[in-house]
């Protein structure tokens, strides 16, 4: 396709986005080629978790405004999807194929740098916050909890989402040197923030300090992007969360790079 | 002269404190068969690893690493198009078959379509893995996966094939499905460096080679030349040390070098009469009279000590 010569005759190697494109092609490969396992739970998942709320818990808890709770939750869940989904692709995932099965060593004798291939796994990892949002959306929408067609915005932010929370779980992979490590950061970070980032009730509602504390937490700015333009309230505030998400993936992302560089070349 | 394909000067490459390479220099000339032998813990793999920008060495500016006009460290993606690379390890992509294995590889380098999918069924050919061509990766020998990751290394043509211990743990029909293999390559004009430390091999296999030792090169130079200048011509295995005391008075002798181990005896020597003569004391099935062989080399040079880190 792009397999371009030079002058001495010599086979010039491939352009970046094509090294970009191969190895997020051999994620999406691998996922492939497990689809049935890989590609239902995303839609039973929140199939489950809505009609557990909605039917049961959601009775308890009063409307946010005008939303029912049950929608109030599902504005938040493909977010909240897309995070988990990225950030096992980029902890467990990652790990495995640079320490058991040595996939990335393989893959670094061949025309890829190790820039490549990080980014490369990010993106995949967004294709994954994209996907797994979408099938929230789906398994929504038909029950008139997330507004069409304003939610179909989510997936878009499901692949941001997923891209930031690639970055800083491909950081702390670069730290960890076994496997059992992980456990802390979903239990003592990710699951923790889902509470705390205005998923399950809104961030105002948080006593006085630890509402700062969220707006620093990465999760609260896709989620509230996310509500807001599900509900159609954009407003120039939002521009601080846009801000936020960018500022995030660059500065994570690229102490991925400059670590897993580290781990991955001797 | 042939041009040189790859040409290593001064190059050091330390782990903390460890030196695995120490002032390496070679230069392996176009379309030979160039050898890295040395036990293990020499720093062969490091020193390959160098060549395609998987390690990096020490920075100093007499430290030089060239491969086909490019310098690995700061061109990798350059050196890793022009080159093949056969790890020590099996790194095949578990989660895909045999034939996508090879089927990513050839987007990696670019090849896509009717192309890479006659080099990809070309190569499955060669290898014999015609009936594993969609087999999962676990369900391979490992014969079969050592023959899969030589096949994804030649996908790109390349100009140089680094092999890194190929053959080891192989039986030796693949071993010699290997040797052919790398023979043909040579033949089409591929250059190949090969480390491995069965001494069979390298002198089946390469016009020159190198014996390492802690990171150094210790020898230099072909396989038979080595044989003709560097090692007694005999040698005297004694594999039961039972009647030592019949011979003592022979292992001073200035035509003989005496290499004593735990278990055994060995005399090397340029005169197989005076080999012959030691022989005829000791009880038949005690000993062998042999001639001297790359292997009595390598121990020569490297000693008999354990080197393995492990």
């Amino acid at each position: 396709m792009t397999t371009l010569h030079n002058s001495d005759g010599n086979k010039a190697y491939p352009s970046l986005a094509m090294r970009l494109y191969s190895v997020w092609y051999r994620h999406m490969r691998v996922y492939r080629s497990n689809l049935l396992s890989n590609g239902l739970p995303p839609f039973l998942e929140p199939l489950i978790f809505l009609a557990g709320i909605g039917l049961g818990l959601g009775k308890y808890v009063p409307s946010f405004g005008n939303v029912p709770y049950v929608g109030f939750l599902a504005m938040g869940l493909p977010i909240t999807t897309a995070m988990m989904t990225a950030s096992f692709e980029c902890t467990f995932g990652t790990f495995i194929n640079i320490e058991f099965n040595k996939v990335y060593d393989g893959m670094l004798a061949a025309p890829i740098s190790v820039n490549n291939l990080i980014i490369g796994e990010i993106l995949w990892a967004g294709t994954k916050g994209f996907f797994f949002a979408f099938a929230v959306v789906v398994v929504a929408a038909p029950f008139g909890i997330i507004p069409l067609p304003r939610g179909l915005i989510m997936p878009f932010i499901g692949f941001i989402t997923g891209l930031m929370f690639a970055s800083l779980s491909l950081l702390v992979t670069s730290f960890v040197k076994t496997i059992s490590f992980f456990n802390f950061y979903f239990t003592g970070f990710l699951s923790p923030m889902f509470f705390l980032s205005g998923v399950v009730f809104p961030v105002a509602e948080l006593p006085g300090p630890l509402r700062y504390a969220a707006e620093v937490l990465p999760l609260t700015h896709p989620v509230r992007l996310s509500r807001a333009i599900c509900l159609g309230q954009l407003r120039p505030a939002l521009l601080f969360d846009v801000l936020y998400i960018t500022a995030f993936i660059a500065l994570f992302g690229y102490l991925a790079l400059k670590r897993l560089r580290r781990r991955l070349i001797d | 002269m042939q041009p040189c394909a790859i040409s290593v000067r001064n190059v050091h490459k330390s782990y903390g404190k460890t030196k695995a390479v120490n002032g390496l220099s070679f230069v392996v000339s176009q379309a030979e068969c160039f050898g890295l032998l040395g036990p293990n813990g020499a720093g062969k793999t490091t020193m390959m690893s160098m060549m395609y920008g998987k390690a990096e060495r020490d920075s100093s500016p007499e430290g030089v690493i060239d491969v086909l006009g490019f310098d690995p460290q700061y061109n990798p993606l350059n050196v890793r198009h022009l080159l093949g690379v056969v790890p020590q390890d099996d790194n095949l992509d578990g989660e895909l078959n045999v034939y996508q294995n090879l089927s990513l590889f050839a987007k990696f380098y670019g090849l896509s379509g009717s192309a890479a999918k006659t080099s990809i069924e070309r190569l499955i050919e060669t290898m014999e893995l015609t009936d594993k061509k969609r087999s999962k990766i676990r369900e391979l020998s490992g014969g079969m996966s050592r023959r899969l990751i030589i096949a994804r290394a030649l996908l790109n043509d390349p100009k140089i094939l680094i092999l890194d211990e190929p053959t080891t743990g192989l039986d030796p029909q693949v071993r010699h499905m290997i040797w052919d293999t790398l023979r043909l390559m040579k033949k089409n004009g591929i250059t190949i460096l090969l480390s491995t430390h069965y001494m069979e091999e390298a002198f089946q296999l390469c016009d020159n080679l190198i014996i390492m030792h802690k990171g150094e090169k210790v020898i230099e130079g072909r396989p038979r030349q080595l044989l003709d200048q560097s090692i007694e011509k005999y040698v005297l295995d004694i594999i039961n040390k039972e009647h030592e005391d019949r011979i003592r008075g022979y292992l001073n002798s200035p035509s003989i070098r005496a290499d004593i181990s735990k278990e055994t005896l060995h005399l090397y020597s340029n005169h197989i009469d005076a080999l012959k003569e030691i022989a005829c004391l000791l009880e038949p099935g005690d000993f062998f009279l042999r001639a001297a062989n790359l292997e009595d080399l390598f121990i020569k040079a490297t000693g008999r000590a354990l080197d393995d880190p492990a």
